[in-house]
């Protein structure tokens, strides 16, 4: 058995210690909020919180969270008036919306960590989130916002 | 269209819902199962609630936000009442010029723009009448806004979804009047997307996310070269391993079913398996382009547009500019790779997709499988990402196959990414030659282009071998060309392919904007100012060229370091001029700036617009820097995001975009932004280097 937290409560699962984190998510916990772009951690679709950090949960195997703290798009959006999806909604962000929980959670990382990022940081933190769209103007704009937001 | 007359609404259920048909043939007269509305843009129920039924998927181009805004305005509905539906299955209502319910075409908003603002006004009119009657009014009095009637002067006012049963009841006006501009407050402005809060948080539904009752998982094992089949196949090779449910024999392969996704997939990959032998085993790049380059001195060619006599005035020109130019497959690398959820027995059918193409499965489900169009029903999902990849059937069938196999348990059948890079159906590969000459006033005074390459849409051409899908682009070039010549040397390849953003002009834009830029250095002139000379003056395209001119200072010189190159491409009735500016680091090409101008007839969602641009441009971009798709030994070499470099943030260019008016009719958004641009970024290299890039990516240049 495998128990972390996940989202705020603890859980437990019988899955494989070798299934991905990302396919525990989508299929034991019925959390497909993180999506399945590449399987090879290139296109950071599939990005989550682990104890805080962003991680790309396709290429991370359920054993490697034991005993740790995941949240995914679906614990960011429980939180009330979470800034970046203020953003987000305010700038209409998404086009086809695939990559964008992983902008997000790259993003909600990135205004935590660097509370006034500049352009550097921005290429930095969300360059590993393939947009297939080009949405890229406003989800930089969209971060900008996020922190403008959260420093208030 | 079909208009319904002096005949009865049609009521639903029993809840009275307001269902304005279009068509309504005799057998849609009686009851259908509440929730499913046939042949119809809206559906208003009695609790206030209007579901605009659209034909049109979702897949990022913003169309179910600009369909719903265009019916609930002309409608006069609450915004906040609006919901958005896709019908079960595709019929005529639905269905594009050529016949097939289809989001191709950049037709969502253009095409169905009049037809829904009909069917809207018509409701409209019947909602107004039954209030009329209520009220004991004129209907000349009444006016329907936010969602209900409302009579001016004592301001009394009936809710639509308290008139839905009374409207339900009168007969359908053959037509109405639609409102007058000055009503028209809600399109033209940046209404937010019906869809955002959704894909922010998470909660969108795709494809790959559908859950149904007692669904089981595929993965797929499928033959690497093109065209091959299944040889040999031994399921016991996989059938122990943990979870597997069956082996599931499909064209090209076989699908492996488990009970999660993962262990479907490790079987699929341990599954013994092997595949015939193709006349292309050994095909490789260099053999692929030579096969098409023969195309390009062959005789005998049927002409396929020809204006005036380009041959002798280019035999009679004192300096022909001669230039090939190349362009390589691409793949459409959808960021959710290729999925269907299948549930299927000789009974019916019901998928759940995220599909471009509704008639495209259902005609390939009844020729290959024998279902039926009414045992067929389609649910579609959102799709993240479509770009003319998701129009076909290949992976319905293989759910359907699975689903039957399991006697009619749901299958989802999701591809990996390298299954869904090595698939094909790519944009076709295609050469061209060009030939032209300028007088000494710089005009063109002839040109020729010969293109080479697949015919991807032979089964469009009526004569002289005209494919939309190889030459729109050069047969509609805006430029004032009296000697002109375009024809096409048709070599088929043995690797399919399938429609690409922008199709044809995503290549021919590159090639005729470069080639014009070609012409205007041997004329010695500023390529802007070339061009503006040979494009019709008051043309759409000299109108959206000026302005990305002026909005990249053209006529100032561009900043130290900073190099320019401009385009101007019609395509989808729309024009788009692009200014790019790129910068030179370390000898290879980074792109920081790009300016564009759209005419796109009247913007019915000008953040849309933008967005719409904006994403073209950096679309057009990827494989304009790095990503191709090339051939070894019969098979794509390409196989994920590692190998096929798209665009990422920190090399994505700021997209200033101005959307120009004209006064044309509406045009589409969502793959003009696409073909300028390549042909803008290697102007641009050329004025920063001198070299003339004559084929893609500028990664084969050492130029990315």
């Amino acid at each position: 058995m495998t128990s972390f937290k996940l989202n705020g409560a603890r859980v437990e699962t019988a899955a494989d210690p070798e299934k991905p984190l990302l396919w525990v998510l989508r299929e034991d916990f019925a959390l497909t909020g993180t999506k399945f772009g590449c399987g090879v951690g290139s296109c950071g679709a599939c990005t989550v919180h682990l104890d805080g950090d962003p991680v790309r949960a396709c290429s991370l195997p359920l054993s490697a969270v034991d005993g740790a703290e995941v949240t995914t798009i679906e614990g960011l959006a429980a939180a009330a008036a979470d800034p970046v999806l203020a953003a987000w909604t305010e700038l209409d962000v998404p086009q086809c919306g695939y990559c964008q929980c992983g902008q997000v959670m790259s993003a909600a990382a990135l205004i935590r960590d660097v509370p006034d990022p500049q352009d550097a940081d921005i290429d930095d933190y969300m360059s590993g989130n393939l947009c297939r769209c080009g949405t890229y103007n406003r989800i930089r704009a969209a971060t900008k916002r996020a922190a403008e937001l959260n420093r208030t | 269209m079909t208009v319904v007359s002096s005949r009865r609404a049609f009521l639903q259920g029993a809840a009275a819902s307001l269902v304005v048909p279009l068509v309504m043939p005799a057998a849609a007269r009686a009851a259908t199962p509440a929730g499913v509305a046939e042949n119809a843009f809206l559906r208003l129920d009695a609790d206030g609630a209007v579901t605009c039924i659209l034909p049109t998927c979702e897949m990022g181009q913003g169309t179910h936000t600009g369909q719903a805004m265009i019916l609930a305005e002309e409608l006069g509905a609450d915004w906040r009442s609006i919901r958005v539906e896709m019908p079960k299955r595709p019929s005529d209502p639905y269905r594009l010029p050529f016949g097939q319910m289809r989001s191709v075409g950049s037709y969502g908003i253009r095409f169905f723009h009049d037809p829904m603002r009909q069917a809207a006004a018509r409701m409209r009119t019947m909602l107004v009448e039954a209030a009329a009657e209520r009220l004991g009014a004129d209907p000349a009095e009444l006016e329907a806004r936010d969602g209900a009637v409302t009579r001016r002067g004592d301001g009394r006012s009936l809710s639509f979804g308290d008139l839905a049963a009374a409207a339900s009841a009168l007969p359908v006006p053959a037509e109405a009047a639609l409102r007058p501009e000055s009503e028209r407050t809600l399109t033209g402005t940046n209404v937010p997307r019906l869809d955002t809060p959704a894909k922010a948080r998470g909660e969108a539904v795709y494809g790959i996310d559908v859950a149904v009752p007692d669904m089981v998982y595929g993965a797929v094992r499928l033959a690497p070269v093109f065209g091959a089949e299944v040889e040999r196949i031994d399921p016991a090779s996989v059938e122990a391993m943990p979870g597997v449910l069956k082996v599931v024999e499909v064209p090209r392969g076989a699908v492996v079913v488990a009970d999660s996704w993962w262990r479907a997939k490790r079987a699929a990959d341990a599954l013994d398996i092997a595949f015939t032998r193709t006349a292309h085993d050994a095909l490789d790049q260099e053999a692929l382009e030579a096969l098409i380059a023969e195309g390009l001195d062959r005789e005998d060619v049927p002409n396929t547009l020809t204006r005036g006599d380009a041959v002798a005035a280019l035999a009679g020109s004192d300096r022909v500019i001669e230039a090939d130019y190349a362009a390589p497959m691409l793949a459409h690398a959808c960021l959710e790779p290729i999925n269907c959820t299948a549930s299927s027995t000789d009974e019916g059918t019901e998928l759940w997709t995220g599909t471009q193409g509704h008639d495209w499965i259902r005609m390939n489900l009844e020729s290959e499988l024998g279902i039926p169009a009414d045992k067929l029903t389609i649910n579609t999902a959102f799709l993240g990402g479509g770009f003319g990849r998701k129009t076909w059937h290949h992976e319905a069938v293989q759910a359907i196959l699975a689903s039957r196999a399991l006697g009619g348990r749901p299958v989802k059948v999701i591809w990996s990414r390298e299954d869904d890079m090595g698939f094909g159906f790519y944009r076709q590969i295609m050469k061209a030659r060009f030939r032209g000459a300028v007088d000494a006033e710089g005009r063109i005074t002839a040109m020729s282009v010969r293109v080479a390459g697949p015919q991807m849409g032979a089964f469009m051409v009526r004569e002289n071998n005209m494919d939309p899908f190889s030459l729109l682009g050069l047969v509609d070039a805006p430029y004032a060309i009296p000697n002109y010549a375009v024809d096409h040397a048709v070599t088929p390849v043995p690797i399919p392919l399938s429609p690409w953003r922008a199709i044809a002009t995503s290549f021919t834009g590159y090639w005729m904007e470069s080639f014009i830029d070609e012409l205007a250095d041997a004329a010695g002139m500023d390529p802007v100012a070339f061009r503006l000379a040979n494009l019709p003056p008051e043309s759409r395209a000299h109108v959206v060229l000026t302005r990305a001119a002026e909005m990249a200072n053209w006529s100032s010189p561009a900043p130290d370091g900073v190099h320019r190159g401009a385009s101007v491409v019609g395509s989808y009735g729309s024009f788009v001029a692009q200014v790019a500016e790129i910068e030179m680091e370390n000898g290879r090409v980074r792109v920081p700036k790009v300016y564009a101008a759209i005419d796109c007839g009247r913007a019915i969602h000008p953040g849309q617009v933008e967005t719409q641009v904006q994403g073209g441009v950096i679309d057009a971009l990827g494989p304009t820097l790095r990503a191709k798709i090339t051939l070894e030994q019969g098979a794509a070499v390409q196989s994920n995001f590692t190998d096929y470099e798209l665009v990422r943030m920190d090399e994505a260019p700021e997209v200033e975009v101005a959307i120009v008016e004209t006064g044309a009719p509406l045009g589409g958004v969502g793959e003009p932004g696409v073909p300028p641009l390549a042909g803008a970024v290697c102007n641009a290299v050329f004025a920063a280097t001198g070299r003339r890039i004559r084929s893609l990516p500028l990664a084969d240049h050492g130029l990315a």
